[in-house]
């Protein structure tokens, strides 16, 4: 074979591979069968997640309704409140469930009962259970109010009706609400840890916090990191906790980006401003995701 | 067993994402066949009326109706929806388009429905038919985007019971704005005494979350101290009238020093629409005052409590002369784009028969007023004073004046109230401490912040 044709067949060979690691190093028939299983799939992801996606920036895209938004006053407070539901909510809620989850890992009846109890808020559905604590916190009828009353003789505070005490009420609900799951995660994660490696603490004298510090700890750290940029970005866009727990009142005071975006598209009717709302998050919500994406690459644990 | 090829997977793969993705098609259903929205009645009897409306329409004309009956709330999001995808119904009914109807038809997205209207002009109140016209940019005429179907009014809702337990008379009540509402302050303290402790005398609805009770208290005070001129008919505001201003300020005042005087629930401030009325049937105050007689009619089966309320009309203004009840109009519209606008059109022009109008909203419990007058005055079962709340109430809506409410004039008081600047404006002396004055103009310049975009040329 000459030189040329030895080039030819190596290039022919080299296209050949090039091809089958394009196709994920499927082969002939496999290649087919692969296409035969995706293409519902594909088509259903197009129509009912890339096109209403799509619309939506599109029909959020024009720098008109940037400018209305930041000329709205209650814009500047939204995105306040914002920041304070996703910081104080995320992080308090992820380091609770951490630490409980510790509790949960016991294997005593009562505990496995009262993990029962614990996981039934978020086993609800939200929007009922952000009902009821928005009925929890009625001033007249709420059962808060008339707890303080029955015990200790004293008229509770009227929660929804401060900008701070309704603000609060809606982080401690979604806490409430959403606390079990992630605690079960992480409890997961614990129980994955393999129990040699606490054996091997245990003989090196490592007990209580020093078993914590320098084996619990560092296994389930990125564990902990994604959880809670995950979580970032779930609560980003919860609207249900805060429209049926405060409504964003008072006076629209505790309004969030979610809620702002719905207030718009539905009850001012202008849906395009709805989704300039909700895309002023963007820059925030997408270098969270990136960040995610390249942690989820990676890493080794050093113990 | 069935052998699988691979062939025969790959095309059974393509039939299934074809046909996912296809629409269905249904021979000559479309020439005859119209999809309705409608939203849900409050009481079972107004949906029970509209699917024998729409069977009787069936069978006379042939035509049919593929119908939803959907809450409020649903139906706006959907209809806001389907505006804003193209994909729309062919008829949308609802009691308060107010949020959708000004706005869509301003961009030339709702089908004008003059033709079916203009027939039936000289039989329909004046209200009525203001609030059923709106004003197209592109075509940069009025015009009816509305088949109105019914009329919505707002009276007092009182416990006539819980008058005369403090030792008050009904008949007593004044006929003047302010006075009415200061009748009742003393009742609380006197009915505190006698062991209900959390009753406040005043169920005003200084709410911002919304979405219309607030804007509609503040609106029909602003009337009474003399500001119904905040919107003209041209669709232009008049925050600049001394009149207006002098209104809005006395309107801040009284409602702010109501609830810092502590006769209003502290809650009220965050109210959502169901809020007030579910104060009201838990007697935590003496009164409010609510569009329509739905408060009344939710207890409709419960005969001792429908009885212990009383219906007041509107009283006069705070200068002692008549003031007209804001009235809005309810009825069906046509989204652009409906496939099948002649069944739509076909089905108004029957609703719109004055028998057929009549009957239909006299089996939902007369909750909501003919739009045409002669309906009440021919049959006597609207005003039959045997029931008081719904005699009160008609006469209020169809006979006594009216004005028609000010989306009809423009989109941007539509926002304006969706935007609930009006109860903020309240909400920003009890709250934040602002003097009235400076409470009204924040509140005048974010309303003229809305009007600027919205130039008719």
């Amino acid at each position: 074979m000459s030189g040329v044709q030895q080039a030819l067949v190596a290039g022919q060979t080299n296209a050949g591979v090039r091809w089958r690691a394009w196709g994920g190093g499927l082969r002939g028939s496999e290649y087919s069968w692969a296409i035969a299983f995706t293409l519902p799939y594909a088509a259903v992801f197009l129509a009912f997640v890339a096109y209403p996606v799509v619309f939506g920036l599109w029909l959020g895209h024009s720098p008109e309704l940037y400018s209305q938004l930041f000329d709205d006053p209650l814009y500047l407070n939204t995105v306040v409140n914002t920041i304070l539901y996703v910081g104080i909510g995320v992080n308090v809620r992820m380091f609770l469930a951490f630490l409980i989850s510790g509790f949960f890992m016991r294997r005593e009846w009562w505990v496995r009962a009262l993990f029962l109890a614990f996981i039934l808020p978020w086993a609800m559905p939200a929007l009922p259970t952000a009902l009821s604590f928005h009925w929890l916190l009625n001033g007249q009828w709420g059962l808060f109010d008339n707890l303080l009353w029955f015990l200790f003789g004293v008229d509770g505070p009227i929660w929804l009706n401060s900008r701070w005490t309704a603000l609060g009420s809606n982080i401690v609900a979604y806490i409430w609400k959403f606390m079990p799951f992630w605690t079960v995660i992480f409890l997961a994660g614990r129980m994955a840890i393999p129990q040699d490696l606490y054996e091997a603490a245990d003989v090196d004298g490592a007990t209580g916090y020093r078993r914590f510090a320098h084996v619990t700890f560092p296994l389930l750290a990125n564990l902990y990191l994604i959880c809670t940029l995950l979580s970032t970005i779930f609560t980003v866009g919860d609207f249900t906790t805060v429209y049926f727990v405060s409504g964003g009142g008072p006076a629209m005071s505790t309004d969030v980006l979610a809620t702002l975006g719905i207030r718009e598209a539905f009850t001012v009717g202008r849906p395009e401003l709805g989704v300039a709302a909700v895309m002023t998050a963007l820059p925030i919500v997408i270098p969270i995701v990136i960040f995610l994406m390249r942690k989820l690459s990676t890493t080794e644990v050093q113990l | 067993m069935v052998r699988m090829s691979r062939r025969s997977v790959l095309t059974s793969s393509v039939g299934l994402t074809v046909a996912g993705l296809a629409r269905p098609h249904i021979a000559n259903a479309q020439a005859k066949t119209a999809s309705v929205w409608v939203n849900q009645g409050f009481v079972p009897q107004e949906d029970a009326a509209f699917k024998k409306l729409a069977a009787d329409y069936m069978k006379e004309s042939g035509n049919t109706l593929d119908y939803s009956i959907m809450p409020f709330q649903a139906q706006n999001q959907k209809t806001i929806a389907a505006l804003a995808s193209g994909d729309v119904p062919d008829l949308v009914f609802m009691d308060a388009p107010g949020t959708i109807l000004p706005q869509n038809a301003w961009n030339n997205k709702i089908v004008d429905v003059s033709d079916v209207v203009q027939p039936y002009e000289h039989l329909l109140t004046d209200t009525a038919k203001l609030a059923s016209t709106f004003y197209d940019k592109t075509l940069r005429k009025r015009s009816y985007f509305l088949c109105p179907i019914k009329q919505g009014a707002t009276p007092f809702h009182v416990w006539g019971d819980l008058v005369e337990k403090a030792g008050f008379k009904i008949s007593d009540v004044p006929n003047t704005w302010n006075a009415r509402w200061d009748f009742f302050k003393p009742m609380q303290k006197i009915l505190r005494a006698k062991g209900m402790r959390k009753i406040y005398a005043l169920g005003l609805e200084v709410e911002t979350v919304g979405p219309n009770d607030g804007n509609n208290l503040y609106i029909h005070t602003m009337i009474a101290n003399g500001g119904v001129g905040i919107v003209t008919s041209d669709g232009k505001l008049h925050t600049d009238d001394p009149k207006v201003r002098e209104a809005a300020i006395k309107t801040v005042e009284y409602l702010s020093t109501a609830f810092k005087e502590g006769f209003v629930p502290p809650e009220a401030l965050s109210w959502n629409d169901a809020d007030d009325n579910n104060g009201f049937h838990e007697r935590l105050f003496l009164v409010d005052f609510d569009g329509t007689i739905s408060t009344e009619l939710a207890m409709y089966s419960n005969k001792d409590a429908y009885n212990k309320m009383v219906t007041l009309g509107m009283p006069h203004g705070n200068d002692g002369k008549p003031v007209p009840c804001q009235v809005n109009a309810g009825g069906g519209f046509i989204p652009k784009g409906a496939k099948n606008v002649t069944v739509a059109k076909d089905l108004m022009k029957y609703w719109m028969q004055p028998k057929v109008m009549g009957e239909n909203l006299k089996a939902g419990l007369g909750r909501w007023a003919p739009a045409i007058t002669q309906i009440v005055k021919d049959d006597p079962w609207w005003l039959d004073k045997s029931d008081e709340h719904r005699s009160t109430y008609i006469r209020e809506a169809v006979l006594e004046p009216t004005t028609a409410v000010f989306t009809g004039y423009t989109p941007a008081w539509g926002q304006v109230e969706a935007e609930q600047i009006l109860q903020q404006s309240t909400a920003d002396v009890v709250k934040n401490g602002m003097t009235a004055t400076a409470a009204v103009d924040k509140m005048f310049k974010r309303a003229n912040d809305i009007f600027a975009r919205f130039t008719f040329e």
